[in-house]
């Protein structure tokens, strides 16, 4: 294919040469110029290789309809599947081919093509079944997926998008002619309005095609220049240039993409593109017509594109791609081809019309004639052949004879469809329309308003009326444009999807979707074999599901089922088009909500000593805490849990518990609101003491547990799991509003105001005497169970005697800002006792030898408290609190239900796994009755062995009994079941 | 992404909100005997119609207060947001309807008007 320059565009500037490297290879551009236009004006029109037959690909189209000439931008951190036509050259622009090796001209996958009688619709479904179904798993699907595809994914990809959100009384989209008139239609008016345009340049078809010779008796270039400033110059309309709208959602909200750099190499650390979120009264939608193809044999050749694109590659980009194209058309839009070409002193080679003599325009007609190009009408094209390019076709003419046509371009135009992918998003209905051959809106179901050919309007002899109807609920200036067309008819069509082949060979095949590689061989045959359903269709053939989403080929495959089926289109139905409309990076939309920004790490007071400490921190929900802490670099996890959890057992140990949830609770019914929600009896519990509390889902399930302090019977402190805290406090909110209102009372979180530690170990209350002199710490003074209010240096502080580790402990809360500095005098005074910080790993060790749950791990939504031997924890006499009712329910008495249960070894030197199964056979023979599972399983130096929790099949009347716990090797473990309390059985380290 | 008329705040963006579920299910009264299947079909079930639904939601990241709605769940449009205490507006207000918006047939699985 030989391009030609065609000078004095506005839109490409000659003067400014502009290189890049296209497979390795430099070539010259100008500034304005596409990578297929550059590429098409060095005469190149190889530019991949297909998705799974591997057939050579050239550029069909001039816009985001693309289907074949994807590529890799290699200076954009390796970009892959752009499409060539929409995306501007910089100078130094590295592009690559896509899915060829070793090279473009010579690609080993095209063997694929030769097989390509067995890669049919559903050939992977029902080819690699066998023999093994590991074999998809290890073997086939790591070879297809090297050979099938696209591009490559990208390499440290650092795209940095922003969000702008916009709320406007009216948005166009399309900045094309209807779109301007709608805007100038607002201009001055009390309607924000927003106007969007995907391209650099408003104008849409003024711009690329040699349709319209002049509005309002002026040159369409000057009007266009003349009402793009008027409609800037308008205070209340703003316009967004290179932004394409992808999403149409509920309520008239759309999403749109902006690229900030077009045209220029994005800049690292800057903005690239900018997701424009807008909520809208009115969408109007004027986003124009996409062109269809047509099916023939060989129709993917490269060298073949779509006409209307021919003819926009000549009027927006300065190019004509051949010299001498075949046209072949089976109605009236590419009449302006032809005047186009014409007009530029070119020629085609031939014109091809499926119409017959007599419906064919008029002044087309006179046009061919007087230019002596040769006509064939009521013909069709056969079939295109040539090596990696379009050689020659093969014309049927109206007496049935076959004429060969060399050429090196072939345009092609199969009619036109609105394009309804937005209107479709936004659930508007659409409707056949038999004459024109195509889908159009119909029905909206938003405040949605279509304009021109977006809404099936191809003829331009209504414009204003259609407008000022449209607009009539805005009340606004009502248009009188002049228009006047260089082709001056009416938009006519007839029917043909596909054209029946010459003669059968392997290579030749008839493309419904080029992205996919769906021949029409694969509708009929999917057809055949029972998938005539649209959607099932769709699925199975892969037909529309490219990233193009079969823009320019969808219809046609409707229209082909359609026959095939003997049904009408409608009766076929059309298959929904999903957002987004084009494809969208992931960058984009996160914006700046990505590393620290998308979920927050929340850290306690104490964070920077844990740092300098040698803490090796875990998640906990969004929150850092320390897992455990490593004297030397060499120690391992391992060896710190057992010196950590061993120096709580002997001296002393200190916990940063800062992360626990903690709400108050104040009001004056806030004594009956406790009782409701917790399963405990609060009523008669002494003021300054403390209780562990259970609260149930209404299911009668453990859901969270903590610590509530009672100050009166108007004020509680409830401490929550770390996790647990919003969701206990959201469930607190809902009751007090929706089910008891009645009930005065408030509730706050207070989780980051206060910062707590735990200290505990034989030695606490002599380190305790040390750091808070003036407090009396004795058992007497300062029982079990009970909190006291003192002031430490002026800062106010709550200690509470309490213990989740089995050992004398106290838990200190202090307001954050204070906290860093009594932590520090903690360590400093309780040197000498030996303490110790200790992290998470080993406080989960300490309270399981203690037998202590933890919700969330030793229960998973389906245990009650009874399961948990925590039935003392139920206030009996209470008439109410959430569950309460569910605690009788047939399920959760039964006596069968999963319990809670120690496991040891047998075998005191073997090893127990976490969530491995409990069973009562030594040998695995499947199926195998399973009982339950290990929940925690923990490694004790105090015991000197492993343990574990479990929760088992009617586990409380197994215990003393033996059983087998599975493990990762697929062997079993003899066990011991005990009760679940490894460890000072009788409570006295804790309570003296 | 729906937009929410919060009976505090105003009409605020979805993601602002939390659904709670089917909206005007009594609690049955806890002082009193409560059968097994009372009990059961408050803790369980819940209506899933086609069409109106008393819908609870909760504007969580704004007021945090809890309110009802009427939405129609075909279409996802919001008919009306009243305050708790706010008596329960008669369905037969509206011009309801089921238009499923997607073009499935009216009359199909799960397709049945709320009755309650």
């Amino acid at each position: 294919m030989k391009s030609i320059n065609l000078k004095g565009n506005q839109f490409i500037q000659f003067h400014q040469k502009i290189s890049f490297k296209f497979d390795g290879v430099k070539y010259f551009g100008y500034k304005g110029d596409t990578i297929a236009s550059a590429l098409l004006r060095n005469n190149i029109n190889l530019v991949g290789r297909s998705f799974k037959y591997h057939r050579p690909r050239g550029i069909y189209t001039c816009g985001i309809e693309e289907p074949n000439a994807l590529v890799q931008i290699i200076s954009e951190y390796s970009e892959p599947n752009t499409r060539a036509t929409i995306k501007k050259i910089y100078e130094g622009m590295e592009i690559e081919s896509q899915n060829r090796w070793p090279s473009l001209e010579n690609d080993f996958g095209s063997i694929n093509n030769l097989f390509s009688p067995i890669f049919t619709a559903g050939f992977y479904y029902k080819t690699f079944m066998g023999p093994h179904k590991k074999f998809w798993k290890n073997l086939y699907e790591p070879l297809i997926r090297r050979a099938a595809g696209l591009g490559k994914p990208p390499k440290d990809f650092k795209g940095i998008s922003n969000h702008i959100h916009h709320n406007v009384d009216i948005t166009i989209i399309g900045g094309g002619l209807n779109g301007l008139l709608a805007a100038k239609s607002f201009i001055n008016s009390n309607y924000d309005v927003l106007l969007i345009d995907f391209e650099e340049q408003l104008g849409g078809i003024i711009n690329n095609s040699n349709k319209i010779s002049s509005i309002d008796n002026k040159e369409p270039k000057d009007w266009l220049k003349e009402t793009i400033q008027e409609i800037e110059d308008s205070k209340n309309i703003k316009i967004l240039k290179n932004t394409l709208v992808t999403t149409y959602n509920y309520i008239n909200h759309l999403i749109a993409i902006e690229d900030r750099f077009v045209g220029s190499k994005p800049i690292e650390g800057k903005v690239n593109s900018t997701l424009h979120k807008i909520r809208t009264g009115h969408t109007i939608l004027c986003n124009g017509h996409i062109e269809r193809f047509l099916s023939f044999q060989n129709n993917d050749l490269p060298g073949i594109m779509l006409s209307s694109s021919f003819e926009k590659y000549m009027c927006r980009y300065g190019l004509a791609p051949s010299k001498e194209p075949v046209i072949f058309s089976n109605n009236s839009n590419s009449n302006s081809l032809v005047y186009g070409l014409i007009k530029a002193g070119l020629k085609p080679k031939a014109y091809i019309d499926s119409r017959s003599g007599e419906e064919i325009e008029p002044n087309l007609f006179d046009l061919i004639r007087k230019n002596d190009v040769p006509l064939y009408t009521n013909s069709q094209i056969k079939g295109a052949f040539g090596n990696k390019k379009i050689e020659k076709i093969l014309v049927e003419d109206s007496s049935g004879a076959l004429n060969e046509i060399k050429c090196d371009c072939l345009c092609l135009s199969g009619g036109i469809n609105p394009d309804v992918h937005l209107f479709t998003q936004s659930k508007g209905l659409l409707d056949w329309d038999e004459k024109d051959l195509t889908y159009k809106p119909s029905k909206p179901f938003q405040p949605t308003i279509t304009l021109g050919s977006a809404s099936g309007q191809f003829n331009f002899d209504n414009l204003n009326s259609d407008i000022n109807e449209k607009l009539k609920t805005f009340k606004v200036k009502k248009l009188d444009v002049k228009l006047e067309l260089n082709t001056n008819t009416k938009y006519n069509i007839e029917k043909l999807w596909e054209v029946s082949p010459q003669k059968k060979s392997l290579w030749a095949k008839s493309f419904i979707d080029l992205q996919n590689d769906v021949t029409t061989k694969d509708i009929r045959q999917a057809i055949t074999e029972g998938f005539d359903r649209i959607e099932h269709l769709k699925r199975y053939t892969t037909n529309s599901m490219g990233t193009d989403q079969g823009k320019i080929s969808s219809i046609n495959a409707l229209g082909i089922v359609s026959d095939l089926l003997d049904k009408k289109v409608n009766e076929v139905g059309t298959t929904i088009y999903r957002p987004p409309y084009a494809p969208l990076s992931f960058s984009a939309i996160a914006g700046r909500n990505c590393y620290e920004f998308y979920d927050p790490e929340r850290k306690s007071p104490i964070h920077s000593w844990h740092l300098k400490n040698g803490a090796i921190f875990e998640d906990v929900g969004q929150w850092k805490r320390p897992w455990y802490f490593q004297i030397n670099k060499d120690e391992s996890m391992h060896d710190a849990v057992q010196r950590e959890s061993k120096n709580v057992r002997e001296n002393a140990g200190i916990l940063d518990g800062s992360t626990l949830g903690k709400i108050e609770i104040k009001g004056e019914d806030a004594l009956e609101f406790m009782n409701l929600i917790y399963t405990n009896s609060f009523t008669k519990m002494k003021q300054g003491s403390a209780r562990y509390a259970l609260m149930l889902g209404e299911d009668g399930m453990v859901k969270d547990d903590g610590i509530i302090c009672k100050i009166s019977d108007q004020h509680f402190i409830a401490t929550t799991t770390t996790g647990g805290a919003a969701t206990v406090l959201g469930c607190m909110e809902e009751y007090a509003q929706t089910e008891w209102p009645n009930l005065k009372v408030f509730m706050n979180s207070i989780t980051e105001q206060y910062a707590t530690f735990n200290i505990s170990g034989p030695k606490t209350r002599e380190i305790m005497k040390k750091a808070f002199p003036n407090i009396n710490f004795s058992n007497e003074e300062f029982p079990f169970m009970t909190f006291q209010f003192h002031e430490f240096n002026d800062i106010p502080i709550r200690i509470l005697r309490a213990s989740f580790t089995g050992e004398l402990g106290y838990e200190i809360y202090i307001p954050s800002n204070s906290a860093p500095k009594i932590w520090d005098n903690i360590q400093s005074v309780g040197k000498e006792f030996g303490l110790a910080p200790y992290g998470t790993e080993a406080m989960h060790l300490l309270r399981a030898e203690k037998g202590y749950i933890i919700v969330g791990q030793d229960t998973d939504g389906s245990i009650t408290p009874i399961d948990l031997g925590l039935s003392w924890m139920i206030g009996k006499s209470k008439k109410d609190f959430l569950g309460k009712r569910s605690l009788a329910r047939s399920d959760t008495i039964r006596e069968d239900r999963k319990q809670l249960v120690g496991i040891i070894p047998s075998n005191k030197a073997d090893k127990l796994e976490e969530g491995q199964h409990i069973i009562l056979d030594r040998e695995i023979k499947s199926p195998v009755p399973m009982l339950g599972h290990i929940t925690s399983c923990y490694y004790s130096s105090t015991l000197g062995h492993d343990f574990a929790l479990a929760v088992i099949k009617n586990g409380h009347s197994m215990i003393g009994t033996k059983a087998y716990a599975s493990t990762s090797s697929m062997s079993t473990t003899g066990v011991d079941i005990v009760k679940p309390v490894f460890y000072d059985e009788d409570n006295k380290r804790l309570v003296s | 992404m729906l937009i929410i008329n919060c009976p505090y705040c105003g009409p605020r963006d979805q993601s602002e909100f939390s659904n709670g579920g089917e909206a005007h299910v009594k609690r049955p009264d806890g002082s009193k005997e409560i059968g097994d299947r009372e009990w059961g079909e408050y803790v369980f079930i819940r209506a899933n119609p086609k069409g109106l639904f008393y819908e609870r939601w909760v504007h969580t990241h704004g007021c945090r207060k809890w309110f009802n709605c009427v939405r129609d769940t075909s279409t996802d449009e919001i008919l009306v947001t009243y305050k708790l205490d706010e008596k329960k507006p008669n369905l037969n207000n509206f011009k309801s309807v089921v238009k499923t918006p997607s073009g499935e047939p009216e009359v199909g699985s799960g397709n049945f008007t709320v009755e309650k």
